[in-house]
């Protein structure tokens, strides 16, 4: 399709039409680039600003590098950070596994299409809803340690434990969400050239040399969007389960920086601490993204 | 690959497990909802005695869940109706007329979806309580149009661009103006695009609650998830009426999965492909 000489075309009939037309990209456009420009871009300026700003009885005045002092010296920010590194750790895992369950689900297993099905329920369920379920089923005379005890195992105290509960966070986070890298995966092996995969077969390739040499490569660009977006998503949408499951708790284990800039602001009055640690979010993804896509390139060339 | 029988049921396993896995949670749930206070104390793993509507009941009426229903119900449908007409006026003027300047906006839309939430929420919060739009339903509604935007547009705007521009052009042909092309031509074409976009702006909409939390702070005025939040400290000892409100909440997303699950699929894997 042309689209240059016919967009060339229409824009040349644009130019001849009235003023009306000429002004309609503006017009059509308005809206969009009022709320964008106004209720996103420029928050995030005022943001960065207000983190050299204090709180309380310094409101307003400049305060350098203060708050973010401040937040270093938070053991609860601190937490927060730890907390994070866990989840840049635990990334592989929480992308391994879609990975692999949608790899069996391309090649057929039996009841494939069931399973697409059922993973993929949990992803659009809000965490709200999720972590009220979990509530129930991981409390200390709950579900799952019956289970276990029958096994013999437990109980644990999945929530009241600091050394447990960000695990079970975690836990719950990823069971809720690797449904939607499991659809992301199967869009991408929809792209698969089959042929490919016969080849394999027709070498006597196994089960982990096939994944390893042919898939893997052949969606590295699936690969590299699911890592972004999981990790995206486990630093700004988890605040949900934080907030029902354990309120940061126990002994400020499992607060994330989502959830301190939520209770300094919402709680705590202090917007312009806030400010800072939704910077030092902002930076955080910022370098996590901007890492993951230079090494996934890295690892894309050796292969 | 699993070219045996064998294999193949050897990783069947599993997977089955865990849909078993996926599934029980929302199981446990539904039967711990039908059952008596009693009946949950005594033993909460067995089933229900008779299906009982009396919690779902109660948490629809006195706990106040209808409340909550309605105002989500008014939020989100406001939200998603705004997003969709602002979504695909912008996505179609980036993506089928040209003008001065108009990739730098469509940069500035992909900028503007790197931006989560918790970023921006401290001064959003101040911009609305200067505004006047805290703990309103605009206000609510504006806070989320401006959340789901970037997304809307960036989705609607690759949908667009695969329209033969052949279209367009013979639409201007026979007299139309651009804004007839808009509203006779584009938003038809667009539909399979705009339901896809629409019914995932509806789930995230009715999903969240940190924004909700943030702007609507009155009890009166709480959407849905709140209202779930709230339920947990005030039935801790009452757990079949915390598990009706938590059904409520969750049946609707249920029933839109159940109709409409590729079209889900198809918004959440539209950016991977083009990425």
């Amino acid at each position: 399709m042309p689209a240059s000489t016919a967009g060339a075309a229409s824009s040349r009939r644009n130019r001849r039409g009235s003023r009306a037309e000429r002004l309609a990209p503006l017009v059509l456009l308005a809206p969009a680039v009022l709320v964008i420009a106004g209720l996103r871009l420029w928050p995030l300026v005022l943001g960065i600003n207000f983190s050299f700003t204090g709180d309380g009885d310094r409101n307003g005045l400049a305060v350098g590098f203060d708050n973010y002092l401040t937040l270093l010296g938070d053991p609860l920010f601190r937490t927060a950070l730890r907390n994070v590194g866990l989840l840049v750790l635990l990334l592989p895992v929480a992308v391994a596994i879609p990975g692999l369950l949608a790899t069996f689900i391309y090649l057929k297993v039996p009841g494939h299409r069931f399973y697409r099905g059922v993973y993929f329920f949990p992803a659009v369920l809000s965490p709200v809803i999720v972590g009220a379920i979990f509530n129930l089923l991981l409390a200390f005379d709950g579900p799952l340690n019956a289970l276990l005890g029958g096994l013999g195992i437990g109980p644990v105290d999945w929530l009241g434990d600091p050394d447990v509960a960000i695990f079970a966070v975690v836990g719950v986070h990823v069971w809720a969400t690797f449904g939607m890298a499991l659809v992301v995966f199967l869009a991408g092996f929809a792209t698969l050239d089959s042929s490919l995969l016969d080849a394999a077969k027709v070498d006597g390739a196994s089960l982990p040399q096939t994944i390893w040499h042919v898939i893997v490569p052949s969606l590295s660009r699936t690969i590299q969007f699911v890592f972004v977006t999981t990790m995206i998503g486990m630093l700004t949408s988890m605040f949900g389960l934080v907030y029902v499951m354990t309120s940061g708790g126990p002994e400020g284990s499992t607060y994330l920086p989502e959830y301190y800039v939520w209770i300094q602001q919402g709680q705590m009055n202090q917007p312009a601490l806030a400010s800072a640690a939704s910077t030092a979010l902002f930076l955080i993804m910022l370098v996590v993204g901007l890492a993951q896509i230079s090494i996934l390139r890295r690892a894309g060339k050796e292969d | 690959m699993p070219r045996t029988r064998l294999t193949r049921w050897v990783v069947a396993i599993p997977m089955a497990v865990l849909a078993l896995a996926t599934i029980y949670p929302i199981v446990f749930t539904t039967n711990v909802a039908m059952k008596t206070r009693r009946e949950y104390v005594l033993d909460r793993f067995s089933l229900a005695d008779s299906l009982s509507w009396n919690n779902i009941v109660k948490a629809w009426t006195s706990v106040g869940m209808s409340r909550y229903f309605l105002n989500s119900v008014i939020v989100v449908a406001c939200s998603v109706a705004l997003l969709l007409l602002i979504g695909s006026m912008a996505g179609f003027a980036l993506a089928r007329l040209r003008f001065r300047g108009s990739s730098t906006l469509f940069l500035g839309v992909l900028a503007a979806l790197f931006i989560p939430f918790q970023v921006i929420m401290v001064p959003l919060a101040r911009i609305m309580a200067d505004t006047g739009l805290v703990d309103t339903y605009p206000g609510l509604v504006l806070a989320y149009v401006a959340q789901f935007l970037p997304f809307t547009i960036f989705l609607l705007t690759s949908y667009y661009s695969t329209v033969p521009a052949d279209i367009v052009d013979a639409a201007r042909i026979d007299g139309n103006t651009v804004y007839g092309v808009y509203w006779r031509i584009m938003l038809p074409i667009g539909a399979p695009a705009l339901l896809s976009v629409g019914v995932l702006n509806a789930l995230f909409c009715w999903n969240d609650v940190l924004i909700s939390l943030l702007m609507m702070p009155s009890a009166e005025h709480r959407t849905l998830m709140v209202g779930v939040t709230s339920l947990r400290g005030q039935y801790s000892d009452d757990i079949p009426t915390f598990a009706s409100g938590v059904l409520i909440a969750a049946v609707p997303v249920l029933v839109v999965y159940l109709f409409l699950q590729r079209q889900i699929a198809d918004g959440v894997t539209a950016g991977s492909t083009k990425g």
